[in-house]
């Protein structure tokens, strides 16, 4: 059964691909909305047998080893409900035919590579599936051909092929040690040769490797130019999903699985945790672009999480966890919400914009919703989350950290809060006063994602326990 | 009998919202209801206060237990408060027509009458205080129905009263947290220590109510700017009755204050700074309605010094001084009321002669003044002997503060019955006819009431004052129950005060020709010139020295505001956008850059790692 989550998108892939020429190509989003909805039920049948079978399904695709938990089944949701909105996005703001189907092909690829990096057993398969996402995504941001998305591209090329050396010469001095690449056996030969300096650099080569792939701070100089310069449905499915499934969840479950919570390695964590959390949001505050700030803003809040994991305590990977999840939906409304702004307006400039709450009340009503929960608002999901993270910090003894991390929250809030003024309060400026909501795609997918936002909020302790908890003890049992 | 008791607060609060909902238009149903209502909680009152009876219901929890407990002391002044609620409210049927703002006066009124019952009967803290504070809004109303400047006054009595009120909330806690109830009748509580804080906490909560120094100046302001039934309901008889009832209260029932503890000494003295003080204010006064209002304050001195001589005598004084402090001076408000309504004016410069025009209204003033002076046989004369045998087993001192107080009251009512009703009558005061009969019934009620308690005082004190005092205190044996003055010494120098009283008057008014200017030697002696003068100005007050110091407090937590501001509004968010554009500036768009921050990245993480090994 695991083995179908990355068999169905490459059967979806084939049925778009069928040589039935403009019928396909007219026919393809909806082949591929079907699809992913498909998916979604499919993992949701399989969820419920999961939960009450408490079983782990370990299977072999091509002698692959891959396995499917509760932390796989949230990832693979996730990644459905950003790849969905990202659809519908794209659905609007590509408008040549060719250019769509190609995107549309380029998603159902890139979640084949994100299931497969969810599902994988082994360090080098996952390398594999990382590869193939980001494949994907260079050629999605460079879709359009537009200078600035060239460069956007060229940049998360140069730093990904970097990640690559780092992920692939670790690899190979894992493998050297254990003799094999899978998750279990790399474990057994680091607890036995734990202090080897050559592993321990190998792990930092690997985790620095992730730090790329997930942008964090220093290794985050992709991240910004490409998630502003790349097509809106692309910004939504990169910012949303691919960079924290490649670089976060992977680093989660790596640390989980193989390295091991050693003291120096949640030290790394920690560090570059909060660096990320700081510079993130001081540079938020500093940007004009919509987009960019954007960018910066995920920098930040994936310093959260991953500060949360480098606790290595049950509560702050549980917080960590939780924070994932709802940063991929409430960074993904943000998204949705920018690029309705700029499908309306042709606007991403802020201080250019102004009252458009008033002529886009869905768009500005969910990015409220969103911005909240960013900041951690109660009764928001992000709140909850964050929360956890800080109360885990300071339970583990991590003080200072957890200071800065209420600051940096406050700053969030006061970088969110800027844009909301600028963007969407106050009265209309005269030269966009005919502007209208972007269209039905954008307004079904902020309706929907904050729905999620506000109920995983207001639900949280049952989100908790049923689906926060189960994941969590697939990394810390 | 228990499940009756609610009546004599829900009756009065139901009426009172029943006036609030009558048009203004509509006339006479409002003072219809309003005596109505008071009739009815007479009657009832009159049924219940006899009995022992409690009526208990769960409340809210936490220990705040809806419960009323009817005994001889509660009920007698429950008695007293319906029967001056009544008789105010017949007298405002004449006096307040054609007042604006009618309907609210009387609701206030009912509303005062009810929430005294309340807090009077509650035998639980926290239930009492939400009386007690009910209490504060009405006096804020009623002062503020008042006219122009009464909004002012009525903020600065809420103020007073709030402040106080605080304190006693404090108290309460305090008093709650150390006994685990807020059973009044359960709380047993030393004067030392922290149950010493609750103590003054709850203390002056109770004075200030009763309208003691310093939380006496809105007193004189509210004379001057309310309708005048509300000083004779609230302040001279209700907040009087409830205060001072609280008081004891306090130092006989919840806490063990005895004779010679600091607590009965702090007691004696505010009586004896207030009776002065206030008196002394009094003697200056040129408004009728002023002058009775520093009385007002200055005869609570009488009762607080009585209460902390913790003596049996004294306690006694202090609590039969109440009654017929209540009785008398709602009598010379009353009295104050007409001449206001009839004459036109209160102010004692242009009255004079009204004695032939008001003969009624002369005779219930000279009754009420002489009891208020201590003159025999009326009530107030044996109230004050008390007061004064307990003040002398205390302390000569204490004694001769009161003595020297009651010298002065006699001189300033002797000012004030001359001014008013002696001398020659005015031109524009010729038509001046007598007041009207629904005025006159209270008024020759109450004095008959001050004749009575005076010529047989053996019945209130017997059979009202007598059984609140704790059994073990030895009071059956004291021979005041014979109702004659305990020592003939007392009696010579209280007569010899009196007729000082009286030469003085006559002196200074030998001196001046004018009835009104008759104290106008003490007022403009040497040394009392200066203080008075700073008095009549304010800067004496307590309230405008507190706000002077709330003002300078509130400018320095302006300034503290705006420092905190500009550190959150400039400094922080300065230096952020500063770091901001740092950061901005940093990130230039070079590949170089970015790879060599991912290298250096790199170089530190595995330095970090290796570190440990």
């Amino acid at each position: 059964m695991p083995s179908l989550v990355i068999l169905v998108p490459l059967i979806a892939l084939l049925i778009l691909n069928l040589p039935l020429g403009e019928v396909m190509r007219k026919a393809s989003f909806w082949v591929a909305l079907g699809f992913f909805i498909f998916q979604t039920v499919l993992l949701f049948c399989h969820h419920f047998r999961c939960i009450c079978g408490s079983e782990r399904f370990i299977n072999s695709f091509f002698g692959m080893d891959v396995s499917v938990d509760h932390l796989s089944f949230m990832v693979m949701f996730l990644v459905n409900i950003v790849a969905l909105t990202s659809l519908l996005v794209a659905r609007h703001a590509i408008k040549d035919s060719d250019a769509r189907f190609n995107f549309i092909n380029l998603i159902v690829i890139a979640s084949a590579g994100m299931n497969g990096v969810t599902v994988a057993k082994d360090i080098f398969s996952l390398y594999v599936f990382l590869e193939v996402t980001a494949v994907a995504l260079f050629i999605a941001i460079a879709l359009q051909r537009e200078p600035r998305a060239l460069e956007g591209a060229f940049k998360y090329i140069l730093l990904s092929s970097i990640a690559t050396v780092m992920m692939l010469t670790s690899i190979a001095v894992l493998f050297f040690a254990a003799g094999d690449t899978s998750f279990a056996s790399l474990k057994s030969a680091l607890q036995v040769s734990g202090k080897s300096p050559v592993l321990l650099a190998a792990i930092g080569v690997f985790i620095c490797g992730l730090f790329i792939k997930g942008g964090l701070v220093p290794f985050h100089g992709w991240l910004p130019d490409a998630y502003s310069a790349a097509p809106a449905p692309v910004s939504v499915l990169l910012a949303g999903i691919v960079t924290k499934v490649s670089g976060i969840y992977t680093l989660m479950r790596l640390v989980a699985a193989v390295f091991g919570f050693k003291a120096a390695v949640c030290d790394v964590l920690l560090f570059g945790g909060t660096l990320s959390i700081l510079v993130g949001a001081f540079a938020a505050l500093g940007q004009k672009d919509f987009k960019r700030m954007l960018a910066y803003s995920s920098i930040s809040q994936v310093g959260y999480i991953i500060v949360g994991l480098g606790t290595g305590t049950a509560l702050g990977i549980a917080g960590a966890i939780f924070h994932f999840f709802n940063h991929a939906i409430f960074k993904t409304l943000l998204f949705v919400n920018a690029a309705a702004v700029e499908e309306s307006t042709g606007l991403r400039n802020m201080n250019k914009m102004g009252g458009l709450s008033s002529r886009m009340p869905v768009t500005g009503a969910t990015s409220v919703m969103a911005l909240l929960s960013n900041a951690g608002i109660p009764p928001l999901a992000g709140f909850w989350s964050k929360v956890i993270i800080i109360i885990a910090l300071w339970v583990s003894g991590r003080y200072a950290y957890a200071v800065i991390a209420i600051l940096a929250a406050v700053v969030t809030l006061a970088y969110l809060l800027i844009m909301q003024r600028k963007v969407f309060f106050g009265n209309i400026r005269p030269e966009l006063d005919g502007t209208k909501e972007a269209g039905p795609g954008y307004v079904i997918a902020s309706v929907v994602l904050a729905a999620i936002t506000v109920g995983a909020g207001i639900f949280f302790p049952y989100v908790f326990d049923h689906v926060i908890i189960p994941a969590r003890s697939a990394l810390l049992p | 009998m228990g499940n009756y008791i609610p009546l004599l607060i829900t009756v009065p609060c139901i009426a009172a919202l029943l006036i609030l909902s009558i048009p203004g238009r509509v006339r006479f149903v409002r003072e219809a209801i309003a005596v109505l209502a008071v009739t009815v909680n007479l009657i009832v009152t009159l049924i219940l206060f006899r009995g022992n009876a409690t009526f208990s219901m769960p409340w809210a929890g936490f220990g705040f237990e809806f419960i009323l407990r009817m005994y001889h002391f509660s009920g007698f002044i429950v008695l007293a408060t319906a029967g001056f609620g009544f008789l105010v409210t017949i007298y405002s049927t004449v006096f307040m027509n054609g007042k604006k703002y009618l309907g609210q006066f009387y609701a206030y009124l009912l509303l005062s009458v009810g929430a005294t019952n309340g807090a009077v009967l509650a035998d639980n803290l926290a239930l009492m205080l939400f009386f007690w504070e009910g209490l504060l809004l009405f006096v804020f109303g009623m002062i503020a129905i008042g006219g122009k400047n009464a909004f002012k006054t009525a903020t600065k009595s809420f103020i007073i009263v709030g402040i106080s009120d605080l304190c006693m909330l404090a108290g309460i806690a305090l008093a709650g947290y150390l006994c685990g109830t807020l059973k009044i009748s359960a709380i047993s509580l030393p004067v030392a220590g922290l149950s010493g804080v609750a103590f003054v906490l709850l203390v002056i909560g109770a004075i200030s109510k009763a309208g003691s120094m310093p939380f006496h100046s809105w007193i004189p302001d509210a004379a001057i700017d309310a309708p005048l039934p509300f000083m004779a309901i609230l302040p001279a008889s209700l907040e009087k009755l409830l205060g001072i009832y609280f008081l004891a209260r306090i130092t006989l029932d919840m806490f063990k204050a005895i004779e010679g503890t600091w607590a009965s000494m702090l007691l004696m003295i505010i009586g004896v700074i207030t009776i002065l003080l206030a008196v002394m204010m009094a003697l200056i006064q040129k408004d009728y309605k002023k002058l009775l209002s520093y009385h007002a304050i200055s005869q609570v001195g009488y009762m607080i010094l009585g209460i902390g001589t913790m003596v049996p005598a004294g306690i006694i004084g202090g609590l039969f001084h109440m009654i017929n402090h209540a009785l008398y001076k709602s009598c010379l408000f009353l009295t104050g009321g007409s001449v206001e309504r009839q004459a036109g004016t209160t102010d004692l410069t242009k009255l004079g002669g009204l004695l032939r025009k008001m003969p009624v209204t002369f005779t219930c003033f000279f009754i009420a003044a002489a009891s208020i002076s201590g003159v025999p046989p009326f009530n107030g004369f044996f109230s004050k002997e008390l007061v004064y045998d307990g003040a002398l087993e205390r302390g000569f001192i204490f004694y001769a503060g009161a003595l020297l107080g009651s010298f002065l009251t006699a001189a300033s009512f002797l000012k004030l019955g001359h001014a008013a009703y002696l001398g020659t009558l005015r031109e524009e005061h010729k038509g001046v006819k007598e007041a009207p009969l629904p005025m006159l019934v209270p008024m020759i009620a109450i004095a008959s009431v001050c004749v009575f308690f005076g010529l047989w005082n053996s019945f209130p004190l017997r059979h009202f004052i007598q059984p609140i005092l704790p059994a073990e205190s030895g009071a059956p044996s004291l021979p005041i129950a014979t109702g004659a003055p305990l020592s003939t010494g007392l009696v010579v120098m209280t007569l010899i005060a009196l007729a000082a009283a009286l030469l003085n008057h006559f002196y200074g008014y030998k001196k001046t020709g004018s009835g009104v200017k008759a104290s106008d030697h003490i007022h403009y002696a040497p040394a009392l010139r200066g203080i008075y003068d700073k008095a009549e100005q304010g800067i004496l007050d307590p309230f405008n020295i507190g706000m002077h110091w709330a003002a300078f407090v509130s400018r320095v937590g302006w300034l503290c505001d705006r420092a905190i501001d500009w550190l959150y509004n400039v400094l922080i968010v300065q230096a952020s956008l500063l770091i901001a554009s740092g950061i901005r500036r940093l990130h230039n768009g070079s590949y170089k850059t970015y790879i060599l921050w991912s290298l250096a990245g790199l170089v530190f993480v595995i330095y970090f790692l290796l570190r440990t090994v």
